[in-house]
């Protein structure tokens, strides 16, 4: 269902940013802050195109979008709520970041939204919400789909695989599910005056914007290979004709009640890595749950017949991942297959990164923050938030290949224009 | 012949040929087969040695855990310590009982790895616990565990009362209340500490935590150590009250103490006018007559009306002399009351005192000559001048000088002017009989004469120091006096410089 669609032109030379950020428990307050905060910061006085609006799931109020809304006058609002945000100032496991966006001349938006995901199939969402992305995007070049999900749902693959049906198979989405079925906070999403639960809201970015992304983790296989020999959707059944949860049971020397207790803590620090073909990384997948048969219950979908090994990882090369992700970003956006803009631009970044990550770097999390704003130029914005999932390609967005669903991860964009 | 040999030879050299090729053959084949064996022995070679590394791997995995799992619990311990101690700088930042559970917020709580928080404090008055913190918590599920706890009261008070933290992990696994406990909190792990300030109500701290279901030993001793810093600054809170109410009293009690003085001198002021306004109207009403009295008195003994007996004219010569002695007093006490009352105007000016001693020295020759009292005065070269209206501050030395004169029956008198910081100190000292220690005080006062016997015999109003202390004190002076008895007095005065 469509909620509300917006298709812009814009008329500025570069892109203009300002971004307001409150931690405050007083929800109005908190709106307020943020809205004048935002738009004090914007270098100029232009009306911002776009705002992308993150919170802690307690600011998730019809008042506070509805404040946030007449403070802008209008404009499209576009976010959602989850465990952490990230901003310039550092991580709020409660706090608001609004970031309003101006975009520069020649680039185009448009913004959509789908409601009740889980009452139709998962092709027919993605369908629906490519179609209404498209709508005023025919031919024009589009860079990137922002896909943001209220949470992880069942029907992830399909409704990405319906989208890139509409938008193209090797169009690179780039997203974030904030929290899964095991996840004790309900989140959910902002669209424009609208709080949506069980659904799906994106933009798609176009014209002349160069985009860049960066997707790494840091976690390193472990051991030999083994084969996925039984899976349905999340739920790997059996490894090498064993059950799956042999696997951790052999490595990390634990009994089956030991670890249906702790496999989610345990599988932070040792997930499993999906061997991607043509990828040089491996896709991660946390597992949530051990079955009474054995089975291991992960976040995500596995393909029976996959290689999977056993991961691991430091706080160092968790560290490095992310050196490297920003590197990436910057490299791609940097070098673009098509240069819009030969005068001076400007960047805005976005980093989803992954709660899990958060919890095993603990009193070093801000460190990953230090390492995005030391990697990009000086007071460039930064917004973002920690997420259960995070959809990316694998490989600079230079290679247009498949958008993967991954767990433990660090995803960073970089817009330039 | 040749073509049978042809053919034989062929035929052997084929035979012969193909013995070569399958003794080849046959090397060919043992040799691959070696090949084989060998790549087959590194085959199992590869597969031992992956085995192995994976062997290796687990056991670096399970080194692994064992490091995470102390470094985990170290850094959580660090993490809580950090916050335990920005909590308690915190909570000792206030001394208002409800303000240090307002301190603690969400975010301290989480970085403890609890995400639930409630606090109770015991109301002895209603017999029930009240809520003090809240966190995590909606209204309505608060209400409901607020009933459940005062309906259980006596579980919690007992923890309370042996001062003992209960915990998720410390209760026995089949413990019922421990279930009772996550069920009513709806927590998968829980510590409840008390709350043991020394004076006044006590209560428990619950939190607890649905992500965290693996506690800690740490994680009580933290949420211990907080519940007892929470004791420490209720504590503060109270005994800070208690000194607040007590100062508080002690001010109020100042405050009606000022008040009643305040009232009291009203009223003092108000008699003291209305004396200054009697003795006026007294004086006034007394001058007329007194007046008429000399000036008849006068007409009398210049033998206007004729000539008068030499008794008479003795007699009239007193009633002259008394008369000018009544005016004197009477003038006196106008002075006073126009000064008290601030009705008289000084006619301040920059005067030097030599000037001023000099005349006052020739005037009172005489009468020094009568008595053999030696006056002498010692002024500071660099003497400045004062602001003054010279014809009170001549009544001051007047009064002063008169005064040693009464009281030295023989002797000296000096007088010293000496330079002060923006003011001038005249010390007039005689070698009389000196004032009594208990009379010191009451000197300046209005009527007031020392009773000894030589006073007996002097005459006086009691009037002089009083106008002179009210002279002195309309040009913002100070004046004081310190005697010995037989030895003499020294009456000192300040005076503001001009300057």
């Amino acid at each position: 269902m469509l909620t509300a669609f917006r298709g812009y032109y814009i008329l500025n030379i570069m892109l203009d940013i300002g971004i307001g950020i409150s931690s405050g428990k007083n929800a109005a307050t908190a709106a307020e802050e943020i809205s004048r905060q935002a738009k004090a910061n914007k270098p100029t006085n232009s009306k911002a195109d776009l705002a992308l609006l993150f919170t802690s799931p307690e600011f998730s109020s019809a008042n506070f979008l509805k404040t946030i809304n007449n403070m802008l006058g209008g404009i499209p609002i576009v976010g959602l709520t989850g465990p952490a945000v990230i901003c310039n100032q550092g991580i709020f496991k409660h706090g608001a970041v609004l970031m309003l966006i101006s975009l520069p001349e020649g680039a185009l938006f448009s913004s959509a939204c789908v409601k009740d995901i889980k009452a139709k199939p998962g092709l027919d969402s993605g369908e629906e919400i490519g179609d209404k992305l498209l709508y005023g995007f025919r031919n024009i070049t589009r860079s990137l789909g922002l896909l943001f999900f209220d949470r992880l749902v069942e029907d992830g693959p399909s409704i990405i695989s319906g989208l890139q049906d509409h938008l193209g198979r090797s169009f690179p989405c780039w997203g974030i599910f904030p929290s899964d079925h095991f996840h004790p906070i309900r989140t959910s999403l902002y669209f424009n005056q609208s709080i949506v639960t069980d659904g799906c809201a994106g933009i798609i970015l176009g014209g002349k914007i160069s985009c860049g992304v960066g997707t790494k983790h840091g976690w390193k296989p472990l051991g030999k290979p083994h084969t996925v020999s039984a899976a349905a959707a999340n739920i790997i059944k059996t490894i090498d004709g064993q059950p799956a949860v042999k696997l951790y049971e052999e490595y990390l020397a634990c009994d089956l009640n030991r670890l249906k207790k702790e496999i989610k803590t345990l599988s932070v620090s040792y997930p499993i890595g999906v061997f991607a073909p043509g990828e040089t990384e491996y896709i991660l997948r946390s597992v949530h749950n051990v079955a009474d048969d054995g089975s291991l219950i992960c976040q995500g979908h596995i393909p029976e017949g996959s290689t999977i090994r056993l991961m691991i990882s430091t706080k160092e090369t968790c560290l490095k991942a992310t050196y490297e992700a920003v590197a990436e970003a910057v490299n791609a956006a940097s070098n673009p297959m098509v240069k819009f803009s030969k005068t001076k631009t400007s960047q805005l970044a976005i980093a989803f990164s992954s709660f899990s990550r958060y919890n095993l770097l603990r009193k070093d999390a801000n460190r990953e923050l230090e390492i995005i704003r030391e990697s990009l130029a000086p007071n460039t914005p930064i917004i973002g938030m920690y997420s259960c999932c995070q959809l990316a390609p694998l490989m600079a967005l230079g290679y247009r290949g498949q958008s993967y669903l991954h767990n433990q991860t660090i995803s960073v964009l970089l817009l330039e224009g | 012949m040749i073509s049978y040999i042809n053919s034989e030879n062929l035929f052997n050299l084929l035979g012969l040929m193909s013995l070569i090729s399958a003794i080849a053959l046959f090397f060919v084949l043992l040799l691959k087969s070696h090949n084989i064996n060998q790549l087959q022995e590194s085959v199992n070679n590869l597969k031992r040695s992956l085995d192995e590394m994976d062997e290796q791997a687990k056991l670096v995995v399970r080194t692994d855990i064992e490091l995470n799992k102390t470094q985990e619990e170290l850094d959580k311990k660090l993490t809580g310590l950090y916050t335990l101690q920005r909590l308690s700088r915190t909570i000792s930042s206030t001394f208002d009982e409800e303000q240090i559970f307002q301190k603690i917020d969400i975010a301290d709580l989480e970085e403890i790895g609890f995400e639930k928080a409630l606090a109770f404090l015991w109301e002895d008055k209603e017999r029930k616990f009240s809520l003090r913190l809240n966190i995590g918590y909606t209204e309505d599920s608060c209400a409901g565990i607020k009933s459940q706890v005062d309906a259980n009261k006596h579980t919690y008070w007992e923890s309370v009362r042996n001062e003992k933290t209960l915990s998720s992990i410390s209760m026995l696994l089949e413990n019922q209340e421990k279930e009772r406990i996550k069920a009513l909190f709806k927590t998968n792990s829980f510590v409840i500490s008390p709350i043991l300030p020394k004076e006044g109500s006590r209560g428990f701290l619950f939190v607890g935590s649905d992500k965290n279901p693996l506690i800690t030993i740490g994680d009580e001793e933290l949420i211990t150590i907080m519940s007892n810093q929470l004791g420490q600054a209720l504590e503060n809170a109270r005994l800070f009250e208690k000194t607040w109410h007590a100062h508080q009293e002690l001010e109020n009690r100042v405050e009606e103490r000022t008040r009643e003085l305040s009232r009291a001198l009203e009223e003092v002021k108000i008699v003291s006018k209305r004396k200054s306004d009697f003795v006026s109207s007294v004086s006034h009403e007394l001058r007329t007559p007194l007046t008429s009295i000399k000036g008849y008195a006068s007409i009398l003994l210049a033998g206007k009306l004729g000539a008068v007996p030499e008794e008479v004219h003795k007699r009239l010569e007193k009633i002259n002399k008394h008369s000018d002695e009544l005016v004197q007093f009477v003038n006196d006490l106008l002075d006073i009351s126009r000064i008290e009352s601030g009705k008289a105007s000084m006619k301040l000016v920059p005067q030097g005192l030599k000037v001023i001693l000099e005349e006052i020295s020739d005037m009172l020759s005489v009468l020094l000559k009568e008595k053999e009292i030696t006056f002498s005065s010692e002024l500071a070269a660099d003497l400045p001048e004062v602001l003054i209206d010279k014809d009170q501050i001549k009544r001051v030395f007047i009064n002063l000088i008169n005064n040693a004169i009464k009281y030295t029956p023989k002797g000296k008198i000096l007088v010293r002017v000496v330079k002060l910081d923006g003011q001038v100190q005249v010390d007039v000292s005689d070698t009389g009989c000196g004032i009594p220690e208990n009379a010191l005080d009451k000197i300046f006062e209005e009527f007031y004469r020392v009773d000894s016997s030589l006073n007996q015999d002097v005459k006086g109003t009691g009037l002089g120091l009083a106008l002179v202390k009210n002279i002195i004190e309309a040009h913002k002076g100070k004046i004081w006096v310190k005697s010995t008895v037989g030895e003499g007095s020294t009456f000192s005065f300040t005076l503001p410089n001009a300057f």
